[in-house]
């Protein structure tokens, strides 16, 4: 719905999402980065792993 | 289906995540050689503890060259034996069971961590190393003295260690 | 400048009153679930951070059981019932088909809850003989009065009528529209009440097959792996049954509020058919370090789990597109830039971007949580609740509140009673679930386990690396101090708008996908087919872990006692009970 903010409207051919991508993309670092500290230096790097 | 260029990049980024924590997993596992908790502790009837030669004296036994088996019992609202001692530098086994509800059974400050559901007994192998003092505590509700329920697990120095150091009255 | 300019469109309550009515009643069930259990988690978050001390620590567990249990069953599922009944009556643009059914199986769900709650709430009165003490999970062999067993069954029978209530709906609408694509908001209430009804299976079996009778002595035993096993094939599902409804309202709404249009509707549809399959067959990453499961079945139920982050990966693009496009058709210009286009003073824009963004970080959490092995790190410590005070407590939460400042208008002809307001509450939510769910995340690395009344031990001392443990519970009461604070703005803000004048014209139509229903296959459609698999796989994941721990245990357990979380076994109190009876009627006819 176009309200009375809207300034432009646009369709779905002229539209592409270069601000989500930016955003995703600066996430997908983030889980990343926090997956590997998270597994190898919290989880491995703690005491009195269960082992075989 | 119509969907969008960047959408189809970060469907597969996402397959990448998924499939990179998966591997991490199975990296953990198979490399490292981390074990879960499963069916292998065997079943027990909680009724009957007292008849069972491991648990009607919870202690812990040399099982082999630098190998101890420690059996304990979680019930409300303590750990039984209390301290656990073991010596440093040995491979110890956890075998834990309930008489009443479920416990946890959590070596604070580590990767020991493990569910205790009565008529059931959880197997936890752990090397431990240097001589160190740990709490034990229960992280599942079990009553309304939950909160005062914990233990010790004492790694002592292996020179000082003895079999049947420990009271568990 | 006002966002909210009268639209001059009628609105849901003058096309479909008594259907508002229901909705209205079922929304303010869930806020008197919310506020009352915002008083408990008040009560525990001071508690356990020993800042002040107002109960006896044993009748903490009686308050956490009311706070799971108000927040968890009955705000999140009233509210569901409500928003559901508005979005399949609206986007089909067709009333119910009978009134009274609607109301009936709203009043199960009112007698269900108020079962319950007595049963929970007894345990303050020892003399009443009557309590639950048993937490939100109810793991045998803790046993709660039949009291509390029955309430849940009703309640959930309720949740169940209410989804034929809106299939009926939907069947009566096709026979008139056969040709047509499901509307989306209709698709998405209808895979979610599937996904809901392949997961009861295993909480109907635990409560109605063993529990209930159990606690009337019908059973003097039970198998408490076979009893948990049966909660957390629901317990995982669950989740998503708190989550879809967010969904729902960020897929179909957020885009209209945030002046734009949804990115794609297809994608919409191919989500909530992935949480339709994939949801139930995980519920064994609740159970990784449980004896009793083989570490297959843990691993089966960690692949499924990771996949399972796919239809949420996609949402987060989807929803993110959306609000990207109002952005920009409202002017906003630049890879970052158009951010700050976007209509910020709109407490139910702001409040589901919050939420959104909070979900990010929670979805994280729920990450680790599922990584099979890392789960010996933070198992039932303070990192679950921390991590599920991001997912339920905020992604949920928060975007029910603020969706409610947007579709109270329409339910109502009445307009806020105070937009500022609105806003402050959503940000004071954001920032007291910021502390506390980061206190709650670090706390629970160092060991500080969760459910506990008083995580003060005697033998030891938890060791932080950052941070003192002290400071770590101070941030934690604070954070849940802010989080009350929250909750008594928004009950009170929607109670006074009953004071507010009625308006007309308060309408809000919601703006046409960029990528329509047409865009996509139509074996989404078929909803047999999700169906029918959904099933299959439950079967596959649930059979074999199920008849193992039947067989080494006992469908009735290897010997365990009931240990009742009440005064007196209800069966010991029966028999006397029947005595005095007996013996008052003897006196009388004698």
């Amino acid at each position: 719905m176009s309200g009375e903010n809207t300034v432009r409207e646009i369709g779905h051919d002229e539209f592409d999402p270069k601000g989500t991508l930016a955003l995703i993309l600066i996430y997908f670092g983030v889980l990343s980065v926090m997956w590997v500290f998270m597994y190898f230096v919290e989880f491995l790097g703690n005491d009195l792993t269960v082992l075989v | 289906m119509n969907i969008h260029n960047y959408e189809k990049l970060w469907l597969v980024l996402s397959m990448v995540l998924i499939i990179g924590f998966i591997s991490t997993v199975v990296y953990g596992a198979t490399a490292v050689g981390i074990e879960m908790v499963n069916d292998e502790g065997g079943t027990i009837d909680s009724t009957a503890l007292e008849e069972d030669e491991r648990f009607s004296e919870p202690r812990v036994e040399k099982v082999g060259e630098n190998e101890y088996a420690a059996y304990v019992v979680a019930r409300q609202f303590i750990f039984e034996p209390d301290p656990i001692e073991v010596p440093a530098n040995s491979t110890v086994t956890f075998y834990v069971t309930s008489p009443d509800v479920i416990h946890g059974f959590e070596v604070v400050g580590t990767n020991a961590n493990g569910m205790v559901v009565p008529g059931e007994i959880t197997e936890l192998t752990v090397e431990v190393n240097e001589p160190k003092e740990y709490g034990i505590l229960c992280n599942e509700y079990c009553g309304g003295g939950h909160h005062t329920m914990e233990g010790k697990l004492i790694v002592v120095p292996e020179d000082e260690f003895e079999l049947g150091g420990q009271s568990d009255e | 400048m006002s966002e909210q300019l009268e639209s001059g469109a009628p609105t849901f309550l003058d096309k479909f009153p008594d259907e508002a009515a229901v909705v209205r009643a079922a929304l303010w069930s869930s806020f008197i679930a919310l506020a009352l259990g915002a008083v408990f988690g008040l009560i525990q978050a001071l508690h356990r951070t020993n800042v002040l001390r107002l109960i006896d620590s044993t009748d903490y567990y009686t308050v956490l059981t009311a706070h799971g249990v108000l927040m968890v069953i009955s705000f999140t599922i009233f509210f569901l019932v409500g928003l559901f009944t508005w979005a399949t009556v609206r986007s089909l643009d067709r009333e119910v088909v009978d009134i009274r059914y609607t109301w009936t199986w709203y009043g199960l769900m009112v007698a269900g809850t108020l079962m319950a709650v007595v049963a929970i709430l007894g345990g303050f009165v020892p003399s009443l003989n009557i309590s639950a003490d048993v937490l939100y999970t109810f793991y045998a062999p803790m046993q709660a009065h039949p009291l509390f067993y029955g309430g849940l069954a009703i309640f959930l029978i309720g949740t169940w009528l209410a989804g034929a209530d809106w299939f009926r709906t939907w069947w009566a609408w096709k026979a008139d529209n056969p040709d047509e694509r499901i509307p989306l908001q209709t698709f998405m209430v209808l895979t979610t009440m599937m996904m809901w009804y392949v997961a009861s299976i295993g909480i109907t079996i635990a409560v109605v097959g063993f529990l209930l009778p159990w606690s009337l002595g019908i059973f003097d035993q039970i198998n408490p792996l076979l009893t948990r096993t049966l909660f957390w094939f629901w317990g995982h599902p669950v989740v998503y049954f708190w989550l879809m409804p967010a969904y729902l309202l960020w897929y179909t709404v957020l885009p209209t509020v945030a002046g734009g249009r949804l990115f794609s509707d297809p994608l919409g549809r191919v989500v909530f058919v992935l949480f339709l399959l994939l949801s139930t067959p995980v519920g064994i990453h609740h159970q990784y370090v449980d004896p009793g499961i083989a570490e297959g079945f843990k691993t089966i139920a960690m692949t499924n789990t990771m996949f399972l982050l796919l239809p949420s990966f996609l949402t987060a693009f989807t929803v993110v597109a959306s609000v990207e496009h109002g952005a920009r058709q409202r002017g906003g210009t630049g890879l970052f830039g158009w951010l700050r286009a976007l209509p910020w003073r709109d407490p139910a824009f702001t409040g589901m971007m919050l939420a959104g963004l909070m979900f990010a970080a929670g979805g994280f959490s729920g990450m680790i949580n599922a990584g099979m092995n890392i789960n010996y790190l933070i198992h039932n410590t303070l990192w679950v609740p921390g991590h599920f005070h991001l997912t339920v407590g905020t992604a949920v939460a928060l975007t029910l509140m603020a969706a409610t400042y947007w579709l109270w208008p329409q339910l109502t002809n009445r307009r806020l009673y105070s937009r500022p307001i609105g806003l402050a509450q959503v940000v004071i939510w954001f920032v007291g679930m910021g502390l506390m769910s980061n206190a709650m995340h670090v706390m629970g690395l160092f060991g500080v386990p969760r459910r506990t009344a008083e995580p003060q031990y005697e033998g030891f001392e938890f060791v932080t690396s950052f941070g003192s443990i002290t400071e770590l519970r101070l941030q934690l009461a604070i954070g849940g101090t802010l989080l009350f604070i929250s909750t008594m703005l928004f009950v009170i803000n929607i109670a006074l708008t009953s004071g507010s004048p009625k308006l007309s014209g308060l309408g809000e139509p919601l703006s046409e996908p960029l990528s329509t229903a047409d865009d996509s296959p139509e074996i989404l459609d078929n909803l047999k087919l999700w169906f029918g698999i959904a099933f299959v796989l439950v079967i596959l994941a649930y059979a074999l872990p199920l008849a193992s721990i039947i067989s080494r245990g006992g469908i009735l357990g290897p010997g365990v006692d009931p240990v009742p979380m009440i005064v007196e076994p209800v069966v010991a109190t029966i028999e006397p009970t029947l005595g005095r009876l007996a013996a008052a009627a003897g006196s009388v006819v004698a």
